[in-house]
């Protein structure tokens, strides 16, 4: 009798470890494909995050099955316990699982008379369903908005104002106290302006380069004519573009902040300043209140949750873009709902697709979990309706992705010394250092490989590291001398020379990822001369 | 007189049997139950430093408190690898073509504890990163009832140090932040 709880206790413990596992392998697999995955085109952006989502799933897949084979699952039947894998991006996420394949008549007809047709109507296979935005609807007498969140400050709006009479569709960062001096900012009492050309090396040459909407260009001073000597990387070959970029200063800094001033500006002149969690509706244009789990619980209620503003830029001294915000509070209870509301459909619904008896069920996350899952990219999984003796096991897992080209987190910008070292923002070495040089997005540290061509002509794959400082042995590689803090802004607001580089790093590259809502080549054309 | 002797074997033999054998089975169990115990707070001890990547005291103190609670006596050894992945750089820029390799360092728990042991009133957080391993070991010091009377009955086998004991370690999966 003891000896059956205990084995049914080990069992469980012992898939939780294999489901963390399996879901690390699968978020480091994701990690090497986009740093590496080099096609980072404009048009093919999408395209190549689905690719490298699947080929994640398939590695988990693989590192369950492979870690499961002992006790007699192989990664096939295993599929069948896994209702969902969701990957949370930047803006929304994707759930991965089995769904029906469902045809219509032409096509089950024309595949049914061809003998190599991979696909039949009603075949149960798995895959990436649609993209669902961390979005929320919202609804006054003169306003009806979706506004969708992102994990950080940066937000799209797309609906009506003014009674209806007004249409918009826009989007930028909440940041409080942006004063515009022309060419540079005042931010938190830190002047921001443009700084250096940037330089990285490609395989053992050192270029100077400047990230545009998710893609770097390259200066290739050597390359005639000189007005097409800027390239990119495409599936690790060089790829000239016409025209030339701006050489010199790069601004996006500045920009960053300055458009983040001007679209204050129109969300006040939207008269979108006042909008209350209250005013979250569903699509029937219900209010959200009193939404129940299944003990009937009250687990989501907008309308008595508070009564501020959402996008309050300041109040009792804590600015919009600070982690203790009610803003913060509001978009994390958002994609709270929003993930949970179409995962527990989603696995609820996977009843009916499988076969087996076990009652697929959303488990409760932890708050902690919730915590990671709206501040980086992550990978949740499931793994449910495994017997483990006396019960049926129902676990999750969830694993951030420290190293995504993704999301720009506060933590993820490393300050670089003359001394060839990088640094954390919060290292206790930077607070009275003089030799800093510039921060650096914790991805270009990785190692990245490029096609290389030598004069014979033959191809060779070439590794290198585009930044070649090292990590500083006492606050990156064993981090023993950094200042623990939950709100790095009031670090910044305690140590301005650290600030103003880490702040016009923060804003370059949140400036210089991709987003969904710029034209891209409208955009481009912005730099070019 | 043979009878008398036969009496008092039979009686020595029917309380070893009686009494002895269900003692031993009973702390027996009761051992499992700390076994049990022990694996499943050394387990999520760890995996919770895993996927958070920070160590505090409070985490230690949680996972020595819930072991303590079997009413036994446990020696816990801790023992965190550091990923210093600078010399596989170092190594790729002379060859640019070579993987790099990356090296560990090991801080064990007397090293542990003195990082994240209160100072001046202020918790201290030990934070790790994405790609270290943590270990953990723990083994029971004191002498449990289980094992007096195993080694009194089974003296030939020679005397066990620990009986209770549970390990777990595994790679760092998040870069510790916050406190």
């Amino acid at each position: 009798m003891y000896g059956k709880q205990i084995d049914t206790l080990n069992l469980q413990i012992s898939y939780d470890t294999k489901l963390d596992n399996a879901t690390y392998d699968a978020i480091k697999a994701f990690q090497i494909n986009t740093v590496n995955s080099g096609t980072s085109d404009l048009s093919d952006i999408v395209n190549s995050k689905i690719r490298d989502i699947e080929a994640a799933a398939n590695s988990f897949f693989t590192s369950i099955g492979s870690s499961f084979n002992m006790v007699g699952y192989n990664s096939e039947i295993l599929k069948e316990y896994v209702p969902a894998l969701v990957f949370t991006m930047y803006d929304g996420f994707y759930i991965y699982s089995p769904f029906e394949n469902t045809l219509d008549d032409e096509t089950a007809q024309n595949l049914a008379n061809n003998a190599n047709a991979e696909y039949t109507d009603g075949q149960e296979v798995t895959g990436l369903k649609p993209y669902i935005y961390y979005s929320c609807r919202y609804k006054t007498a003169s306003i009806d908005v979706v506004i969708t969140y992102s994990l950080d400050n940066y937000i799209t709006v797309q609906g009506t104002v003014n009674g209806g009479s007004t249409t918009i569709n826009d989007a930028g960062y909440l940041i409080n106290g942006v004063q515009d001096n022309g060419s540079t900012v005042t931010y938190r009492g830190i002047t921001i302006g443009p700084e250096g050309q940037l330089t990285e090396y490609l395989d053992n040459q050192i270029y100077s380069y400047i990230k545009i909407n998710g893609v770097k260009y390259y200066y290739d001073p050597s390359y005639s004519p000189q007005e097409d000597a800027w390239f990119r990387i495409l599936n690790g070959q060089r790829v000239y573009r016409q025209g030339n970029i701006q050489l010199g200063s790069n601004d996006q800094a500045y920009r960053y902040y300055k458009e983040a001033a001007e679209f204050r500006q129109r969300l006040q002149s939207y008269g979108l300043l006042n909008l209350k969690p209250s005013d979250a509706v569903d699509i029937n244009g219900n209010q959200l209140q009193g939404i129940t789990d299944a003990e009937g619980n009250v687990v989501y209620d907008f309308v008595n949750s508070g009564t501020y503003n959402i996008f309050d830029y300041e109040s009792g001294g804590v600015s919009i873009e600070e982690p203790t915000s009610n803003f913060n509070s509001h978009r994390m209870a958002v994609i709270r709902y929003v993930i949970e509301s179409n995962l527990s459909v989603a696995l609820s619904n996977y009843n009916t697709v499988d076969g087996l008896s076990y009652n697929f069920r959303m488990p409760k996350l932890a708050e902690e979990d919730w915590d990671k899952i709206s501040s980086n990219v992550c990978l949740i999984s499931f793994l449910q309706g495994l017997s483990i003796g006396g019960k049926m096991y129902n676990g999750y897992s969830v694993v951030n992705n420290n190293k995504n080209e993704e999301v720009v987190t506060e933590d993820s910008i490393y300050i670089t010394t003359s001394d060839g070292y990088y640094h954390k923002a919060t290292s206790q070495e930077l607070v009275s250092a003089t030799n800093m040089i510039t921060g650096v997005f914790n991805i270009d540290f990785e190692r990245k490989s490029i096609y290389e061509t030598d004069a014979a002509g033959t191809q060779t794959i070439a590794y290198y590291y585009p930044k070649r400082e090292l990590g500083c042995y006492n606050c990156y590689v064993s981090q023993t001398s950094n200042t623990v803090t939950n709100n790095i802004y009031e670090y910044m607001d305690s140590h301005p020379n650290v600030a103003r580089i880490y702040y016009t790093a923060l804003a370059r590259e949140r400036y210089s990822m991709y987003k969904v809502f710029r034209n891209p080549q409208e955009h481009l054309n912005s730099f070019i001369n | 007189m043979g009878d008398t002797w036969m009496m008092i074997i039979a009686f020595v033999l029917a309380a070893i049997l009686m009494f002895g054998f269900p003692l031993m089975s009973m702390s027996d169990r009761s051992d499992d139950i700390s076994q049990l115990t022990v694996t499943t707070a050394t387990t999520e001890f760890v995996d919770n430093v895993r996927t958070t990547g920070k160590l505090t005291m409070d985490d230690y103190a949680a996972l020595e408190q819930s072991i303590a609670a079997t009413g036994n006596t446990y020696d816990i050894e801790m023992e965190l690898q550091v990923l210093d992945e600078n010399p596989g750089k170092k190594t790729t820029q002379a060859d640019s073509t070579k993987i790099g390799e990356n090296v560990y360092y090991s801080m064990y728990t007397s090293q542990i504890l003195d990082t994240i042991a209160p100072s001046g009133g202020t918790k201290k957080v030990l934070t790790l990163k994405e790609g270290d391993w943590f270990s953990t070991t723990v083994r029971n010091t004191n002498t449990t009832l289980a094992q007096t009377l195993s080694n009194f009955f089974y003296t030939v086998t020679g005397n066990d140090t620990y009986v209770i004991a549970a390990q777990h370690g595994g790679y760092v999966t998040a870069n510790g932040s916050g406190e």
